[in-house]
């Protein structure tokens, strides 16, 4: 089945973003980044060695890959700052996609919707891909998207919690609602929130964390792979409607000998 | 009681569990496959910076880490006066340096975690900054200062804990080529190469990177890797440096010896120890940006080593169920000369049956299943 979608000018098969860091070390991180399949990799855009991307301690080990890059603004409270950012990374020659992240609260790394959008508006302008970071609010993935997202990225639970999805209505509204890819970005935990999340609807999933701290993150990156896969099929094939009361798979009618 | 036990392996592991048994009157044999301290304890930067090293938050790696920091006042005397060897034992502090305005917030976590445990860790910037580390290049945006953290002089380390380790009468055998061990339950009993067989109550595993050979003969999977660190050092006397510096790329550090070390590469290369002009580039590269002075400057010395990595990134210690004669204590990583002390410790507290393995549960040899 060819089951693709697009973001900006690429079309992609994988649904699965993956995050580069935290892993123990890089043989794992390279393993699990291959089992993981994905074709979409995201890195905090400060701690690159940005005068030579390629040398890179982190994005040295992802290299004989075709992966398209997703740097991200981690860190920035600001709009300003995040621009400033997003531009170092392009001047770089890393890539023309961002992933704007901009959080004001050090214990929830919650985003900072004001800035977010202000940062996107700019973003847009300037000609980057851009796919924000943001809370599940409905409304708010509506606004970016009207300023020129290529996708939005609305967090399951806040970032490295590993909570799952705390509000499924509302990822579910924001799905409904829109015309551009949504990603479930932040706060998965394990197989069947990635499950439960591409069941919603959303075009992909954004991992990190999930994978890197499993005792065995290369499996769980094939375990993700697989849920994601999974999940996706049955948001396709519909499923069925939910009954208070049994009714028998196999009814009585089935059995009578005519 | 006393017991007759067998160390495999004569790295900075081997012979700090050596050291810690005899001192505990146990009857210790070391069994080197080749010379002691001769692999990744020999070529390490010697830093003890568990701060430094855990970015991310106090997992049970860094709970390790923070008891192996403050044993090593006493345990690094206790290695002196044991071989009458002195090394450098520096109480430097240090600083992680960062370049964007975007760093602060990560940073202000880390202060908060670090105070919680035992620093009095501080963001640094401007002309404070500067009066710590002068040198330092004036682009860097701020440090987060740690002035807990040491450093030791690795090879030195490692010798005098050889040395301490004969005096003391820890048997060393080495060039022993290969060694299988032939029973573990019962009693153990170990076969080197040249035939000769070695017996003993309790066997200690500590063959780092290698230890994964013993998977078949344990049934356990032990997920060890090499992980290839290629390093490089300056003379330093005309750049002073006066703290450990680190940064996203590696870490500089200066020794009493008028060198700067800077390391180090993180590569996937199987057992291969060579060191590659790529390699060396890549840190020549970064180094330049803490250090503008560094540019125009060759390291006069380069050099590598395989660091034990583990599949979840923290090391196997402890007993293992099916009998406990044999205590595995591998896969410390980058943080191995720090872990010293306290991996002594715990092995030799599991021997004596004095700590229970339940504290140290995160590094149960056995979490990774079985064959
Ligand atoms: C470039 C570099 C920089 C580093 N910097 C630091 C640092 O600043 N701070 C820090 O804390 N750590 C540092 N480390 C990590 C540290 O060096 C290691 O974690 C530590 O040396 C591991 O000690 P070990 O005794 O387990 O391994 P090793 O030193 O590798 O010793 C294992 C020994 O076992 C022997 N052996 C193998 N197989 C067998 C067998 N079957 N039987 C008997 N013997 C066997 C080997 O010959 C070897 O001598 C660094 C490492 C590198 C490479």
């Amino acid at each position: 089945m060819r089951d693709l979608f697009r973001i900006g000018n690429q079309e992609l098969s994988s649904r699965f973003f993956i995050g580069t860091g935290l892993f123990p070390n890089p043989h794992v991180q390279k393993e699990a980044i291959k089992a993981s399949g994905a074709q979409v990799l995201t890195f905090a855009i400060r701690r690159i060695n940005l005068e030579s991307a390629r040398d890179d301690s982190i994005l040295q080990h992802v290299q004989d890959e075709a992966y398209t890059y997703l740097p991200n603004t981690s860190g920035a409270r600001t709009a300003d700052e995040a621009v400033r950012i997003a531009r170092l990374a392009r001047a770089s020659g890393l890539s023309d996609w961002i992933k704007v992240e901009i959080s004001a609260n050090e214990r929830t790394l919650l985003p900072d919707p004001i800035e977010t959008l202000k940062a996107t508006e700019i973003l847009v302008k300037e000609g980057f891909t851009v796919l924000p970071y943001i809370t599940d609010d409905p409304i708010m993935c509506k606004r970016l998207e009207e300023a020129g997202a290529a996708a939005v990225m609305p967090g399951a639970a806040p970032i490295g919690t590993g909570l799952g999805i705390l509000n499924p209505y509302h990822l579910g509204l924001i799905v409904e609602e829109a015309s551009v890819p949504i990603i479930v970005d932040a706060g998965l935990g394990t197989v069947s929130d990635a499950a439960q999340a591409m069941e919603l609807g959303v075009s992909a999933v954004l991992m990190n964390t999930p994978v890197a701290k499993a005792k065995d993150p290369v499996w769980m990156a094939g375990a993700m792979r697989l849920a994601i896969e999974a999940g996706r099929l049955a948001y396709l094939s519909g499923r069925m409607e939910k009954k208070k009361y049994a009714s028998a798979s196999s009814g009585y009618e089935a059995f009578k000998l005519n | 009681m006393k017991e007759q036990v067998i160390v495999m392996g004569g790295g900075v592991i081997g012979l700090s569990c050596a050291f810690e048994l005899r001192k505990r009157g146990h009857e210790v044999t070391v069994m080197e496959t080749s010379r002691c301290g001769g692999q990744a304890s020999g070529a390490a930067a010697g830093m003890l910076a568990p701060y430094s090293e855990n970015v991310e938050g106090p997992d049970a790696f860094f709970q390790l880490g923070l008891e192996s920091l403050q044993l090593y006042p006493e345990w690094q005397a206790a290695v002196k006066l044991a071989s009458g060897h002195s090394f450098e034992y520096t109480n430097s502090g240090s600083l992680y340096a960062v370049f964007h305005d975007a760093d602060l917030l990560a940073f202000e976590g880390r202060q908060l975690w670090q105070c919680r445990h035992g620093a009095s860790s501080r963001i640094v910037e401007g002309g404070e900054l500067q009066r710590l580390e002068p040198n330092l290049a004036s682009n860097v945006r701020a440090a987060l200062y740690t002035p807990e953290e040491s450093h030791l002089y690795a090879p030195h380390y490692v010798k005098a804990l050889e040395q301490g380790c004969r005096l003391m009468g820890v048997e060393i055998i080495e060039q022993l080529e290969q060694l299988a061990v032939t029973e573990w339950q019962s009693e153990i009993r170990v076969r080197a190469a040249d035939g000769r067989i070695f017996s003993g109550d309790r066997l200690v595993v500590c063959s780092g990177a290698w230890a994964k050979e013993l998977e078949e003969t344990f049934g356990i999977r032990i997920p060890v890797y090499p992980i290839r660190g290629q390093i490089c050092a300056y003379e330093a006397d005309a750049l002073p440096v006066r703290h450990m510096v680190f940064s996203s790329q590696g870490y500089l550090v200066a020794k009493e010896n008028g060198t700067l070390v800077c390391g180090a590469s993180e590569d996937v290369a199987g057992f291969d120890t060579s060191v590659t002009d790529k390699g060396i580039e890549r840190l020549r590269k970064w180094n330049r940006r803490l250090f503008p002075e560094l540019e125009h400057r060759d390291p006069f010395h380069r050099w590598a080593g395989l660091r034990p990595s583990t599949q979840d990134g923290f090391p196997l210690l402890g007993p293992l169920s099916s009998s406990d004669r044999v205590i595995m204590a591998a896969g410390h990583y980058r943080n191995g000369i720090l872990l010293s002390p306290a991996t002594a410790r715990f092995v030799a507290d599991c021997l004596d049956e004095k700590q229970t393995v339940e504290c140290k549960k995160a590094f149960s040899p056995e979490r990774f299943g079985y064959l």
